[in-house]
């Protein structure tokens, strides 16, 4: 009998304890992948960034409003080449109040910004034949049932609608972004209908709440930062232009210490499976001592019976982590549509798999180590003069 | 007849390395609880027991936060001088104690150097202190002083964010504001900039104010204020006014309901997960205590212990590994308790500091969960224990 079939055996023979301990280490890889995860999903803007995408907003405060006027000064530096407005609407949908992310935006100019926006249902065409025609990501679509052509009321936060009653967009086609540049959950609209619409209720036009602008391919970013900072440096609202992944970096950012809480817990799991994983060892190697003897007995080298012992425990903890890496992996697209728009960018990554798979053999070789060094050290006589 | 307590104690100690393992990963596990509890308790209490019922704030009809409201000079006039609801300083024939404030938050970097976020910014009136009585203090520097270009700073942002020391500049838009005084009150308010109302009007290029606060009379509670509030929410007495009211501390609890619901789900969410894990690891602690006392329960059960007692037995053993473990998991948690921390409250976009709570009903939270553990996994080993046939169990030894 070769030593891996008699470690399969010693595990097969307490099938409780191996399926419980298989199960527990399951548990907690699957929970340390998914936290990963969530910290890692935090940063999926600034990792889908682009160079030659930049962002200009107030340099005092997200909510404060730019001029239009500031759109044709902002187009004429040299190497702009695509400019959108981009006004954050904030409205609510259903009897739930469910929030999401809607943006109203120059729409003829979303594609040549953002050609990540990939179009699975219906045509940018259609979408700039109905004035209130609106363009949402998949995820979102499959949220709520939309439907192309469905009406999706939204009740306005912050620019309420002309009779107080909700704002209606029509559903003309339906994205997938191709990066994490853009999120799947955003519904974007006509620039012009929301124009419109706020000059009825407020008796002015709205202002911009960020330009994004596309440089020309050998631009200099630096400069046109500098020079588009420059325009509006004595007023009447300072502007601060960013590449794309300094302003999404802000909103990172703006999390604070939540990935070190998440770091903490992950710690926390970590030490408990640890634990768990040595108990069930320790259990095991009590219960082979007079086993241990006897191979010794009849010839079987300290190393070798050792080696049974770390062998038992990787293989456990193997088992038992592939099935919660596995587990991550498969439950990927879930509970990213079930986070939606909390963590958008919610993907179980392959560094994480990489890092899971590295924490599992630790675990493994950690909790079988004491064990066989144990089982190493055994003298003969008195293993066999042990019972079981 | 039960079996003693001091049997299923030393067993405990007997099987010492199993219980310490055990013991630590249930102590590991409720730590985590404990510890996004804490941090749960804290945030909630900074907003929720500093909320006040005699202070009202006044928001635009559909808005749900001060950032998102806006209501015109003429409108916030109307409403402080007009509304009988509103108390007044020093007798009916003083002056309302009312303010018009604004509110918008300001992109600031951190003083660690690890980024942006976002700071809230308040320009308000003498009233606005005034409503605040002896919960506002100025610990450094001096007061505000009305129509000047400076602004006074709450306690917790001064070794958070940049800038916030006294002397310094507060740079808004086009205009420096010097930061005369630090101030302390109880609430949210620590981690907010204050200056003159009508100053951040003009530096921020803002039309509107956000909100108005007001002192109610005394007698508005209860059924009277709820009246008032529905009266405004009908319009049809003040038909131009348009906006709806909120006391102070109804307000506050509705900005921390996001942030709080996703810390409970979180807890909750770790706990089932975690609690799982843990509960294998003591159902697999106390199957191996069943087995290798075997021989022993075989000894119990013919000296005519019933197999009820032996199954109580074995549960009570689970359940002070579950308690030990808890009061480990307890100790380990409580060396957070007032640390500060800070995250952005994604109901106002602003960053809020706040203390890690460790309170009572965390650490009864965290018990009873502990305690749950060792039952759950303690029930089906003190079963089969229970279930062993005398005869059977003298065999093995």
């Amino acid at each position: 009998m070769s030593s891996f079939r008699l470690v399969r055996r010693y595990l097969g023979k307490h099938k409780v304890r191996s399926g419980l301990t298989i199960a527990s280490l399951v548990v907690a890889l699957f929970l340390l992948c998914m936290l990963r995860s969530l910290v890692v999903a935090l940063d999926a803007g600034v990792r889908g960034a682009k160079r030659d995408r930049l962002v200009v907003q107030s340099a005092v405060s997200l909510f404060v409003d730019l001029p239009q006027s500031y759109q044709a000064k902002i187009a004429a530096v040299e190497g702009v080449q695509t400019l959108c407005k981009w006004q954050w609407f904030g409205g609510r949908y259903g009897d739930e109040d469910a929030f999401f992310a809607q943006f109203a935006v120059d729409m003829d100019q979303l594609n040549d910004l953002y050609p990540e926006v990939s179009l699975v249902e219906g045509s940018w065409a259609d979408v700039a034949a109905d004035r209130r025609g609106c363009l949402v990501g998949r995820s979102l679509a499959k949220q709520f049932d939309w439907k192309v052509g469905q009406t999706v009321p939204l009740l306005a936060t912050i620019f309420p609608a002309p009779d107080g009653g909700a704002w209606e967009f029509t559903v003309r086609a339906i994205y997938e972004p191709t990066s994490s540049a853009v999120d799947g959950n955003t519904m974007f609209f006509h620039w012009n209908y929301f124009e419109e619409t706020v000059k009825a209720s407020f008796g002015e036009a709205p202002g911009t709440g960020t330009y994004f602008l596309r440089t020309a391919p050998d631009a200099d970013q630096v400069a046109i930062a500098a020079s588009v900072e420059q325009l509006f440096e004595n007023g009447p609202q300072r502007v601060s232009c960013s590449t794309e992944a300094e302003f999404q970096a802000q909103f990172v950012s703006m999390v604070g210490n939540v990935p070190f809480f998440v770091s903490a817990i992950g710690g926390g799991v970590l030490i408990a499976i640890v634990l768990a994983c040595i108990n069930t060892m320790l259990m095991a190697f009590r219960e082979q001592l007079h086993d241990a003897g006897i191979l010794k007995a009849v010839g079987f080298t300290d190393g070798s019976v050792a080696g049974m012992m770390l062998t038992q425990s990787l293989l456990l903890c193997g088992i038992g982590g592939f099935g919660g890496i596995a587990l991550a992996k498969l439950s990927e697209p879930g509970l990213r549509a079930a986070l939606g728009s909390m963590f958008p960018g919610y993907e179980v990554t392959s560094e994480t798999l990489l890092l899971a798979t590295g924490l599992t053999l630790a675990i493994g070789l950690v909790a079988g180590v004491m064990p066989a060094l144990r089982a190493r050290a055994l003298r003969v006589v008195e293993a066999l003069r042990s019972v079981e | 007849m039960l079996v003693p307590l001091s049997y299923t104690l030393r067993s405990l100690f007997v099987r010492r390395s199993a219980t310490l393992l055990t013991v630590l990963g249930i102590g590991a596990t409720v730590a985590v609880l404990a510890g996004v509890l804490a941090l749960r308790a804290g945030f909630t209490s900074l907003f929720v027991q500093n909320g006040r019922d005699d202070v009202a704030v006044f928001l635009r009809q559909g808005a749900t936060s001060e950032g998102e409201s806006g209501i015109t000079r003429e409108t916030c006039d109307r409403l402080i001088k007009t509304l009988p609801q509103i108390a007044k300083s020093g007798g009916p024939e003083g002056a309302p104690l009312a303010a018009m404030e604004c509110y918008l938050a300001v992109r600031r970097n951190k003083a660690d150097g690890s980024g942006e976020t976002n700071v809230p910014i308040r320009g308000v009136q003498a009233a606005s202190l005034a409503i605040r009585g002896d919960s506002f203090r100025f610990t450094e520097g001096r007061a505000l002083q009305f129509g000047a270009d400076e602004v006074v700073v709450g306690r917790k942002l001064v070794d958070r964010i940049e800038n916030c020391r006294l002397g310094d500049v507060v740079q808004l838009n086009t205009t420096p504001f010097r930061v005369v005084g630090i101030f302390e009150c109880d609430g949210p308010f620590e981690s907010e900039i204050w200056g003159d109302f009508e100053r951040m009007l003009v530096a921020l290029q803002r039309p509107v104010a956000n909100r108005v606060v007001a002192k109610l009379n005394p007698e508005i509670v209860g059924d009277e204020y709820d009246a008032f509030a529905a009266m405004l929410a009908d319009g049809s007495t003040y038909q131009d006014l348009k906006v709806k009211v909120f006391t102070e501390r109804a307000y506050l609890e509705s900005m921390t309901g996001a942030l709080a619901t996703t810390l409970l789900a979180l807890s909750i969410g770790l706990s089932v997960i975690m609690g799982l894990a843990a509960t294998f690891t003591a159902t697999n602690t106390m199957l191996s205590a069943v087995a290798s006392r075997t021989h022993e329960i075989g000894i119990l059960l013919s000296l005519g212990f019933r197999p009820f007692p032996i199954f109580l037995s074995f549960l009570f053993e689970a359940l002070v590994l579950g308690l030990i473990g808890g009061a480990v998991g307890c100790l380990l948690a409580l060396p957070i308790n007032g640390i500060e921390t800070g995250t952005t409250n994604f109901a106002t976009f602003t960053e809020v500091a706040f203390a890690f709570r460790v309170t009572l009903p965390v650490l009864g939270g965290a018990i009873t969960f502990a305690l749950a553990l060792g039952l759950l996994g303690g029930a089906v080993p003190a079963w089969r224990a229970a279930r062993l046939a005398p005869t059977e169990a003298l065999r093995r030894r």
